[in-house]
């Protein structure tokens, strides 16, 4: 018979037993000097949701460093599916979860990783920090600033480690840019192209926002297939009539659970912005919009995005169809200016850059950090943060105009609709989970 | 008569709550109706105009429109739910406003029975209230952290002696906890630095790591001591120290950081001075280390490009333990001043040589910082030079400078190498040889080809017709591939039906299934509808088969575009065409009226095309001649600036405009590139001779109707119903159609050209001009000769 090492352990360590989390760090470290890593000393992640990115290469794996061991989805078909596919990969035994919170409590589980809807994310944080696990989140980090902010809390709380899973501002070619942030940062840091910025996102700058991740109005009501528990799969969200459109793979074109490609590709786009600008601990305070007018639930297209900060940096987001005509700059700075594939008006460049301290070192190995609870690079605070910025976008385009927005507060100033949507509340109980 | 009077003004009293405010004086219903047929309303300034009247029309106007509300089942509410969100939207700016919609929701909602549209309302409502109503459960608290926590935040500023408490615990969670609220708010005096480093000895090894992190993130300068007697203690926390002291920086620091490399500790050291706040000074240091720590100095002044070490590190390349690792680190510290000695060095290396390539991209660096002629002089000079040993050394470098000098000396060249060479040139002269070795079966060539004309080729049909023909000269899958993607960003009818063909060839189908998806989207151009029809529902079954998470958004665009396709009905003649003895030379369906060329000009979907097809640059005609007549068609132009024209006895095979009687000119003169267009040039013009009246093209994509009418030597030409032009050709030249003196100069035609066809007595009529761009329909001509 397997030794369940959380069994062993809750026994072994009676005083500890009471604790509601477990320290993993208590645990046997038995190292040595070759790479075998004792299972009592490798890292456990259970999985939510199965259906898409979940399901991708990158994260539907098991190895020695962090084993997979327990998924969770509210389509019988998807969870059937991944659980054949995980035994098939690894000859591993799953334990396999309808309700999320099983997981969660599970005892096994040391990480949580949540690959769910958007509209779930922050109730899950939050319920997964509150039970003394660490937390790995696909982007969007949430739906709304509220849910955002309750994650942060929650985290810092737990003493947890999060991790929000998006990239660009630590490693891979960003887009258009052709090239890592890390030379765009260290040039925006040495203040050669001057102050304040202003930085385009926007298909002339090598940015596409997904279009055609969009609603659809008018949707005919269809009868719930029987391997999806819908109203689990709703949760928090409001209930409206069945149509496959709104689930698997096409949610993003709804406000309820996500945000077309502004809400979804945004934080991958912005995120980066907000580290190369220095802006981690700061939120624009306006938010401008031009747009068709939106449809309550179903997510439609936009023209331009603009956020200013109180230092008249700006973020600009150009929409498919709308960008501005001829050569744009990606950052354009009083003193310079970089294009698409890092072209820059600075000549040499490049020498000049190589010749820069490299940005500060950040902490980019999840496992590691969550071996030495050190904060990731893209944790629940600076996360929290593009989050925000997001869905202020999200907010305006949703209301059709100007939001202003106090950095202090996290409130929209002088507009009730605005902070309507900052805080959303959810069906049923599901709002006393977070 | 005063009753009746009474009457009207009590019904005009009556009638003003439905026409509250509305500046045009509309009902309540007009105005519900007004805007229900604007939603979603496109423009900013448009939204707040029209729904403002619906706004002020509310409560009515509210309760008026969720009474429309229908079951979700029957698939109708979009227009309401946009109305009543929009005026929403609108009303939350004015407090007056919303009052009187919410109190109009609140109506609604009393009055609704179906549920979803409760809830819509419901949600609407909420919108519009003061409160926020979102209420969470109190934060759970019973765990330790969290307990910990409440405990830092309930102190504030005066937690220093809990976060030492923490410090010194067991529990690696709670100190990291407590050091992270500590830094997070602002609370890193240099006094609570000091209380944390006096219990420093005392702790734990994984506690003086995380103190001495904890240092580093808050830049503690105060403690450099403390983190220099860490690293020379040796184990983890001289890792944590070395990282922390590359964060506070200075020349101390430097010092310590410089003397950990090579050791133990040399990824962490390296790590730190690569981000080391100040610029290093390495000179000394490098000369007077040997092993690992030359080597990690000499990775380190190429990462910071440490130029002034340029010279020493080109004087180790020679060096038997140091010479690979200092050549490895020369492109990242050389300057144009190492040039010569560089192309030296490459030019002289024996063949077997294994560094040839590193000697190469030093060079390659050395030129960077030089402008692009300059770059090209320097080396030029070396590498024309025929009697200059391994001069093929230096193609790849003259190739880089990319420009067009070095694509000519390369070209002349000629050899493997030099084609090698140009494969990786940015300048698109590099082009025709590399086509012209791909059409010899160099592969590589062809792909170094498909990258120029997809980044440099400016045109899309240009762009198309080269991708199309490289996708013939490719042999493997994975480049076959590859110039499918591309094609995606040339969308033509070509670029489609090549793409088409693809999608049953199970290793490209995906791609091309891609492509062909892109095009259809992106495209101008028409494309033929039986063809497009089976195109996109192969596509669907392959992005259906596959299944990732766009290809779901794949099947629903492509099916959406499938809906809006259909086949173009047959063109047929009015009752009135008919009777005046009208026949159709087009109706839709094929070309056999015409002879000439059709392959640039192409029957799709009831239109002839005009599309771009390379090397085919020759006209269309009737198949037969006109004296006098009625020519009439509509055309439509797809792209600006298009250029065409309608040729008028015209023998097959001239200039219709000198050689035939004359040239009716088609042009989209409204594009700025025809800024400086002469009157004669204008659209409708008999081109020449004589101008017509400017008219304003319809925007693009929309159609026209002209017609032309030829009798005698008199020429009447009608756009849209208006006539341009209306003219004897033979008074507006008074009769020479050429110079009188036998020169080239015509005095009397206002091109001053000479017409020699002018006075044609028959001919064809034909289109004339072979850029992509338009389309014709319903041509039809009534021949007027032979009713005589």
């Amino acid at each position: 018979m397997k030794l369940n090492r959380r069994s062993f352990i809750t026994k072994g360590a009676a005083g500890a037993a009471l604790f509601s989390i477990m320290p993993r760090e208590v645990l046997g470290k038995m190292g040595g000097n070759n790479n075998f890593i004792a299972p009592s000393d490798q890292l456990t992640r259970g999985l939510i949701g199965v259906g898409g990115i979940g399901r991708s290469s990158s994260h539907f794996i098991s190895d020695q460093n962090c084993r997979l061991v327990a998924l969770c989805d509210v389509d019988q078909k998807h969870l059937d599916s991944a659980v054949a596919a995980a035994k098939k990969n690894w000859g591993e035994d799953l334990k396999a979860y309808h309700d999320f919170r099983d997981l969660i409590h599970d005892p096994n589980v040391d990480i949580v990783h949540i690959a769910t809807p958007p509209h779930w994310h922050g109730i899950m944080s939050v319920e997964a920090a509150n039970a003394g696990k660490d937390i790995f989140c696909e982007k969007p980090m949430t739906r709304t600033i509220g849910e955002g902010k309750r994650v942060k809390e929650a985290v810092k709380r737990n003493g947890r480690v999060f991790r929000l899973n998006t990239w660009f501002r630590f490693k891979d070619t960003f887009y258009g840019l052709g090239t890592e942030v890390k030379p765009l940062k260290k040039l925006v840091d040495s203040g050669l192209l001057g102050w304040p910025l202003k930085v385009r996102i926007s298909g002339a700058t090598g940015f596409t926002w997904k279009f055609f991740w969009v609603g659809k109005e008018n949707l005919e009501v269809q009868p719930v297939p029987k391997e999806l528990d819908y109203d689990l799969w709703l949760g928090p969200a409001p209930f409206k009539p069945y149509n496959v459109h709104r689930t698997h793979q096409t949610f993003r074109g709804y406000f309820d659970y996500d945000g077309g490609g502004l809400a979804d590709m945004g934080q991958h786009y912005i995120d980066p912005v907000q580290y190369i600008l220095g802006k981690d601990d700061e939120f624009p305070v306006k938010v401008e919009i031009d747009a068709p007018q939106q449809h309550p639930d179903a997510v439609g297209i936009w023209r331009n995005i603009t956020y200013t900060y109180a230092d008249g940096c700006q973020i600009i987001l150009e929409g498919e169809g709308f960008e501005s005509e001829g050569k744009v700059p990606y950052i354009e700075g009083p003193k310079g200016k970089v294009y698409k594939g890092f072209e820059c008006t600075i000549p040499n460049v490049q020498q000049i850059i190589n010749e820069l301290p490299d940005p500060e070192e950040r902490n980019t190995d999840f496992l590691e950090c969550v071996r030495t609870r050190r904060q990731f690079a893209l944790n629940e605070s600076n996360g929290y943060h593009s989050a925000t910025i997001v869905n202020m976008g999200v907010c305006a385009l949703r209301l059709n105009r100007t939001l202003h927005f106090d950095p202090k507060t996290q409130l929209f100033i002088n507009d009730d609709a605005a902070n309507r949507l900052v805080e959303q509340p959810m069906r049923g109980e599901w709002g006393k989970l977070i | 008569m005063r009753r009746t009077l009474y009457i009207i003004i009590a019904a005009l009293l009556l009638s003003l709550s439905s026409f509250a405010q509305d500046a045009r004086q509309r009902s309540t219903e007009t105005i519900v109706q007004d805007v229900l047929a604007l939603v979603p309303i496109q423009q900013q300034s448009d939204f707040n105009n029209e729904l403002k009247p619906l706004v002020q029309a509310a409560p009515k106007s509210i309760t008026m429109l969720a009474a429309m509300l229908k079951p979700a089942a029957q698939r109708v509410n979009a227009k309401v739910e946009y109305t009543i969100h929009g005026a929403v939207c609108l009303a939350g700016t004015n407090e007056a406003w919303a009052s009187s919609v919410r109190e109009g929701l609140k109506q609604a909602i009393a009055a609704q029975s179906d549920k979803d549209a409760k809830q819509f309302l419901e949600n609407e409502l909420r919108l519009l209230s003061k409160e926020n109503d979102v209420t969470y459960t109190e934060q759970k608290g019973a765990n330790p952290y969290a307990k910990a926590y409440d405990k830092l935040v309930a102190l504030g500023d005066k937690a220093d002696a809990e976060v030492v408490k923490a410090v010194k615990g067991k529990d690696h969670a709670l100190r990291m906890q407590a050091l992270k609220f500590a830094t997070e708010k602002g609370l890193v005096t240099d006094e609570l630095a000091d209380a944390v480093a006096k219990k420093y000895k005392s702790l734990s090894e994984e506690a003086k790591c995380d103190v001495l992190y904890w240092l580093g993130d808050n830049k503690k300068a105060s403690q450099k001591a403390l983190l220099a007697k860490a690293v020379v203690q040796g184990g983890k926390p001289a890792k944590a120290a070395i990282e922390a002291l590359g964060k506070i920086g200075g020349k101390d620091a430097e010092q310590v950081l410089v003397d950990q490399l090579g050791g133990e500790n040399n990824a962490e050291a390296f790590r730190a001075l690569c981000s080391f706040p100040e610029k290093l000074n390495l000179q000394e240091a490098l000369k007077a280390a040997t092993g690992d720590k030359k080597l990690s100095l000499l990775k380190l002044a190429s990462a910071r490009r440490q130029t002034n070490v340029a010279e020493d590190i080109l004087k180790l390349t020679s060096d038997k333990t140091y010479g690979e690792a200092a050549l490895n680190a020369l492109p990242g510290v050389v300057t144009p001043d190492q040039i010569n000695a560089i192309v030296g060095s490459l030019t002289v290396l024996d063949k077997n040589a294994g560094n040839i390539s590193a000697w190469q991209k030093a060079c390659a660096a050395a030129l960077q910082t030089l402008p692009a002629d300059e770059q090209y002089k320097r080396i030029s000079l070396f590498a024309n030079q025929p009697n200059m040993p391994n001069r093929e050394r230096l193609y790849p470098l003259l190739a880089a400078t990319g420009t067009d000098a070095s694509v000519a000396d390369l070209e002349k060249i000629g050899d493997a190498a030099a084609l090698t060479a140009l494969g990786t040139s940015s300048n698109y002269k590099a082009a025709k040889p590399l086509l012209a070795a791909a059409k010899k079966g160099n592969e590589n060539a062809l792909m170094s080809y498909v990258r120029l004309v997809s980044s440099k080729e400016q045109s899309m049909d240009g762009r198309s017709a080269r991708l199309c023909e490289a996708f013939g000269l490719a042999k493997s899958t994975d480049n076959k591939k590859t110039i499918l993607s591309k094609l995606a960003g040339a969308p033509t009818r070509n670029a489609f039906l090549l793409a088409s063909k693809q999608l049953d060839d199970k290793d490209l189908s995906y791609t091309a299934a891609t492509t062909a998806k892109e095009i259809i989207t992106k495209t101008t151009e028409d494309i033929e509808y039986d063809v497009a029809k089976q195109s996109l529902e192969k596509c669907i079954n392959i992005f259906k088969a596959t299944g990732d998470a766009d290809d779901g958004y794949a099947v629903d665009a492509l099916r959406q575009k499938l809906s809006e396709m259909q086949p173009a009905p047959l063109y047929v003649l009015s009752d009135e065409e008919k009777k005046q003895g009208f026949e159709l030379l087009f109706d839709g369906s094929n070309l056999d009226n015409f002879v000439g060329n059709k392959v640039g000009y192409v029957p799709i979907n009831g239109c002839i095309n005009v599309t771009a097809n390379y090397g085919n640059e020759s006209n269309l005609y009737t198949k037969k001649e006109y004296r006098d007549f009625v020519f009439r068609f509509e055309f439509c132009f797809l792209r600006p600036g298009v250029n065409n024209g309608v040729g008028v006895r015209t023998p097959m095979g001239v200039d219709a405009a000198y050689d035939g009687m004359c040239e009716v000119q088609i042009l989209d003169h409204d594009d700025p590139i025809y800024a400086g267009l002469r009157e004669y040039q204008v659209h409708g013009s008999v081109y020449g001779v004589i101008p017509a009246k400017r008219i304003k093209h319809k925007p693009l994509g929309e159609w026209s109707e002209e017609e032309i009418r030829v009798q005698g030597n008199h020429i009447t030409v009608t756009v849209n119903g208006e006539v341009i032009v209306d003219g004897d050709i033979k008074e507006a030249c008074k009769g020479h159609n050429v110079a009188p003196d036998g020169s080239d100069t015509n005095p009397y035609t206002v091109d001053h050209r000479n017409h020699p066809g002018m006075f044609n007595k028959t001919g064809h009529i034909g289109f004339l001009g072979h850029g992509a761009g338009l389309k014709f329909r319903a041509v039809r001509v009534l021949d007027l000769s032979k009713k005589k």
